[in-house]
């Protein structure tokens, strides 16, 4: 299953934003392509930039979460699809 | 929507136990103490009536489809929380105090936001009952008063440890049809003139406090709710004519009182949160979010009185083109300004809950409530630097209006010749009002004493990304840009230099 990343503009997050990639890319082949069976949206904060010109099935991240519910979240919404 | 006039006349419906200086206040619309701080939650009503106000004093329910009056609106968008603080400053500058309708605003969307979050942990069912309440209020255009602060006895212990188990307000009974709770709540702005009180916990808490973890909404007339209003620098100068209370008709600050609860029964579908502990934290600092987002509003809109009161002096004075005095008067406007730009910022940086309301960027309204403990204080102390000590030391309006004295005071307290001295008076006392009194305490604790601003800018801030943009920019870490900008590592471009 392929993953696409959109990061936000990193202005001022709350948290190191790319270890949510770093962990998307331990189980998941991860691009920034444009098209991806899921779009994951790494916001540094709860403004929530990174998502909104999201379009379809995605999935995004706004706070620093452990590595399991990052893979989970990921894993069911793969699944519903 | 009521008009100010209708909010009036719907204050002498309600029969509140309200006690000052030893007797009863029967008529908190017309008591001469309780009366100009109604005339300021009128505005709220009033101006929503106005076309050239009406944008941001009202908005349209999500709940019902009706036009509301913005205070009782859930807000749906940053738009909204802009909106919010947009009519708050208007307000500030109508009045030049505390219009009090702000706090129950905050506390509506706080326990909006929260009930949604208990309910999808617990399955509980809080969040219809609250939408039901605000639909109830909306409907009504009522103006319920927050209750967050508790008396707290001894400060260094929690609730559940307090020698006198009612220094926080708890749950002492859950019945059939509602829970029966005492205690008190301190400071509670507007409490005396409102409709509703809304109750919520004043600090996280842990399973030992589970029976302060409540949240309810009852009638400022409810069986057992009991009010002390609380004294105020200068409060019985109410009782002496429109001059020397510098802003006679909307009086300074909320005018709070002490809300005792003694056994109030509260029926279920008025019960917000009873024991859910774990989100007592979280619905405290939704809420503060909200409120300390409005002080860079309410202040700066107050503020604007105060500036302009200044520079009236000023002229009257016949020092308004003293460079000094232009550059202190260009100062307190870019402080105002700035504690503004905070309040806007917080707003368009809010964010969508869970429950599908908006609600501001924390880190960045603790910035504002924190500005606002300091700013006041240094434009306040321009003010009075700039009017001079008559500030503290002009006649009273009984001696201007004694004849004995009144041509003595016309003659030496003139200022500039176009401007009878009467004009002078009531500016430089509007000065006192605004720089001098319980205006500056209520900067620095309305929302939170500043410590509780830092706490939450602390956490809020991401201090480790910080340390390592240092350590990049030092030179300790790698610079992956930099590599790719120049095509090799650092040690490599700057070898060449050595």
């Amino acid at each position: 299953m392929r993953i696409a990343v959109k990061y936000c503009g990193g202005c001022n997050p709350s948290y190191r934003r790319e270890e949510i990639e770093e962990v998307l890319r331990k189980y998941f082949q991860v691009s920034y392509a444009d098209s991806a069976d899921l779009i994951v949206c790494i916001s540094g904060c709860k403004k929530g930039c990174a998502a909104e010109r999201a379009r379809g099935e995605f999935l995004h991240f706004d706070e620093k979460i452990k590595e399991e519910e990052i893979v989970r979240k990921v894993k069911e919404k793969l699944l519903l699809k | 929507m009521m008009t100010g006039k209708e909010y009036i006349e719907s204050l002498r419906k309600y029969r509140p136990k309200i006690y000052f200086m030893g007797r009863r206040i029967e008529s908190v619309a017309d008591d001469p103490i309780t009366a100009p701080h109604v005339n300021a939650a009128a505005m709220t009503y009033e101006l929503a009536h106005d076309p050239r106000y009406e944008d941001v004093m009202t908005a349209v329910s999500h709940l019902t489809g009706e036009r509301i009056n913005r205070f009782n609106h859930i807000h749906q968008s940053t738009e909204d929380l802009v909106k919010k603080v947009r009519m708050i400053r208007v307000l500030g500058q109508k009045t030049g105090s505390c219009f009090q309708r702000c706090v129950g605003c905050d506390a509506m969307n706080a326990i909006y936001i929260t009930s949604y979050n208990i309910d999808r942990k617990y399955g509980t069912e809080y969040h219809e009952r609250v939408r039901q309440y605000i639909k109830y209020v909306q409907k009504n255009d009522l103006m319920p008063a927050g209750a967050m602060t508790d008396v707290k006895g001894d400060r260094s212990k929690r609730p559940s440890q307090q020698a006198d188990k009612d220094l926080y307000v708890r749950i002492v009974e859950k019945r059939e049809d509602g829970i029966v709770v005492r205690g008190a709540k301190a400071h509670i702005t507007g409490a005396v003139n409102s409709h509703e009180i809304i109750v919520m916990p004043t600090r996280a808490l842990e399973a030992d406090d589970k029976d302060y973890a409540v949240s309810f909404a009852v009638p400022v007339d409810a069986e057992g709710v009991k009010m002390i209003f609380g004294r105020q620098t200068n409060d019985l100068r109410r009782l002496d004519g429109d001059m020397d209370c510098g802003n006679a008709k909307y009086a300074t600050v909320g005018g709070e009182a002490l809300v005792i609860f003694d056994d109030v029964f509260v029926p279920w579908e008025r019960v917000f949160m009873c024991g859910e502990y774990d989100f007592a934290g979280e619905l405290v600092e939704v809420f503060a979010t909200f409120h300390r987002q409005n002080y860079g509003a309410c202040k700066v809109g107050v503020a604007d009185v105060l500036i302009g009161a200044t520079a009236n002096v000023a002229e009257m004075q016949g020092i308004a083109r003293a460079s000094h005095v232009v550059d202190k008067i260009t100062e307190m406007i870019h402080l105002a300004e700035t504690c503004w730009c905070c309040t806007l910022a917080c707003s368009y940086e809010g964010f969508r809950t869970p429950s599908g309301a908006y609600m501001p960027n924390q880190l960045l309204a603790n910035v504002t409530k924190l500005n606002i403990t300091r700013f006041p204080y240094e434009w306040s102390r321009i003010a009075q630097d700039i009017t001079g000590g008559i500030v503290i030391t002009l006649p009273s309006e009984k001696d201007y209006r004694n004849p004995e004295t009144r041509d003595l005071i016309e003659k030496y307290l003139k200022g500039v010749a176009e401007t009878p001295t009467e004009q002078r008076m009531r500016m430089i006392r509007l000065v006192e009002n605004l720089s001098i009194g319980a205006e500056l305490p209520e900067s620095m604790h309305g929302a939170g004493s500043p410590q509780a601003q830092k706490i939450m800018i602390a956490r809020r801030s991401n201090l480790e990304m910080k340390k390592e943009m240092a350590r990049i920019i030092a030179g300790i870490k790698e610079d992956e840009h930099f590599r790719k900008i120049r095509g090799v590592t650092e040690r490599e471009f700057f070898s060449k230099l050595k």
